[in-house]
């Protein structure tokens, strides 16, 4: 288990980058022609300039939070997003099934395709063995499933 | 018309025995005539409808209408990704190296590499996570990350 990261935990400058971007892309819906965007950019990023050497880790939380409230009171209210990202109009538009869906399919099914079907088992079955090659053999009590 | 000749002739077999001799020409001749302009028509259809010409006028564009994202060799995904690196201001004056450190060889501070990434996102038209965006930190890495999204590998 502590391998697994914990979602959601993010450094200070991490919160501060993610802060950046996204008042950036805000700025980039306000503003669409590219020059006066570009001006505001530089403002912006004088004022995270002029904090950056905060030493005091209080006031740069404050100013952090200060920032996200801010960024929440002037957020546009038609952001612009990209095609396939999370908004956009090809957001999941093409689902790609994952590979393990062809191990599921009925025998008849396979038959079809008899050819591929054998290069695959061929292929899961050199792929097993490169695995243990690395990693050593599996333990039986590992086994989930 | 073909149709009712041999339909004539079928009947005519039937009743006037004195008029079958003929039908045989007469059913051959019209089936030539049908068959060339089975031929002509199909001609007109095949010139009219190649995908160059649109409602029998040439189009001028080549390439099909595509909604999906075009594979690009991984060279020309280099060529763009160093070009955007050169784009950024203070990118534009230092030695550029697909292997240099933004942070250590190239002295950008972390914001600076936000507004990297964000130019590579434009570029590329998707969007790049920061979780993932915080370990790219050589074009090297931009450039393999960028080619895996788009499936394409040497």
């Amino acid at each position: 288990m502590a391998n697994i990261p914990l979602l959601g935990l993010k450094s200070h400058s991490q919160r501060v980058c993610s802060l950046y971007k996204r008042a950036l892309r805000n700025l980039e819906a306000y503003y669409d022609r590219r020059d006066v965007y570009r001006y505001q950019a530089v403002l912006l990023r004088d004022r995270f300039n002029s904090h950056a050497k905060e030493t005091d880790m209080r006031k740069a939380v404050q100013l952090l939070e200060e920032g996200e409230q801010e960024l929440f009171s002037v957020i546009h209210p038609i952001p612009r997003n990209f095609a396939t990202s999370q908004g956009g109009v090809a957001y999941e538009r093409v689902v790609t099934p994952p590979d393990w869906i062809l191990d599921y399919w009925h025998p008849l099914e396979k038959a079809h395709y008899p050819e591929y079907f054998k290069r695959r088992e061929q292929r899961k079955k050199e792929f097993v063995a490169m695995w243990e090659k690395e990693y050593g053999p599996a333990d039986k009590k590992d086994e989930k499933h | 018309m073909a149709a009712a000749k041999i339909g004539r002739s079928a009947l005519s077999g039937l009743f006037r025995k004195s008029t079958t001799y003929k039908t045989p020409v007469a059913c051959r001749l019209s089936t030539v005539a049908l068959r060339q302009k089975f031929n002509t028509v199909n001609v007109a259809f095949k010139t009219y409808s190649t995908p160059n010409l649109q409602n029998g006028v040439q189009s001028q564009r080549k390439q099909p209408f595509t909604c999906g994202t075009q594979s690009k060799p991984i060279e020309e995904i280099e060529e763009r990704v160093l070009k955007v690196c050169k784009g950024y201001d203070k990118l534009s004056c230092a030695k550029l190296t697909v292997e240099s450190h933004f942070m250590n060889d190239l002295g950008l501070d972390s914001l600076d590499h936000v507004e990297v990434i964000m130019a590579m996102e434009d570029e590329f038209g998707f969007e790049i996570p920061d979780g993932d965006a915080e370990r790219l930190v050589r074009p090297k890495d931009i450039i393999q990350y960028i080619a895996d999204k788009e499936d394409i590998y040497e």
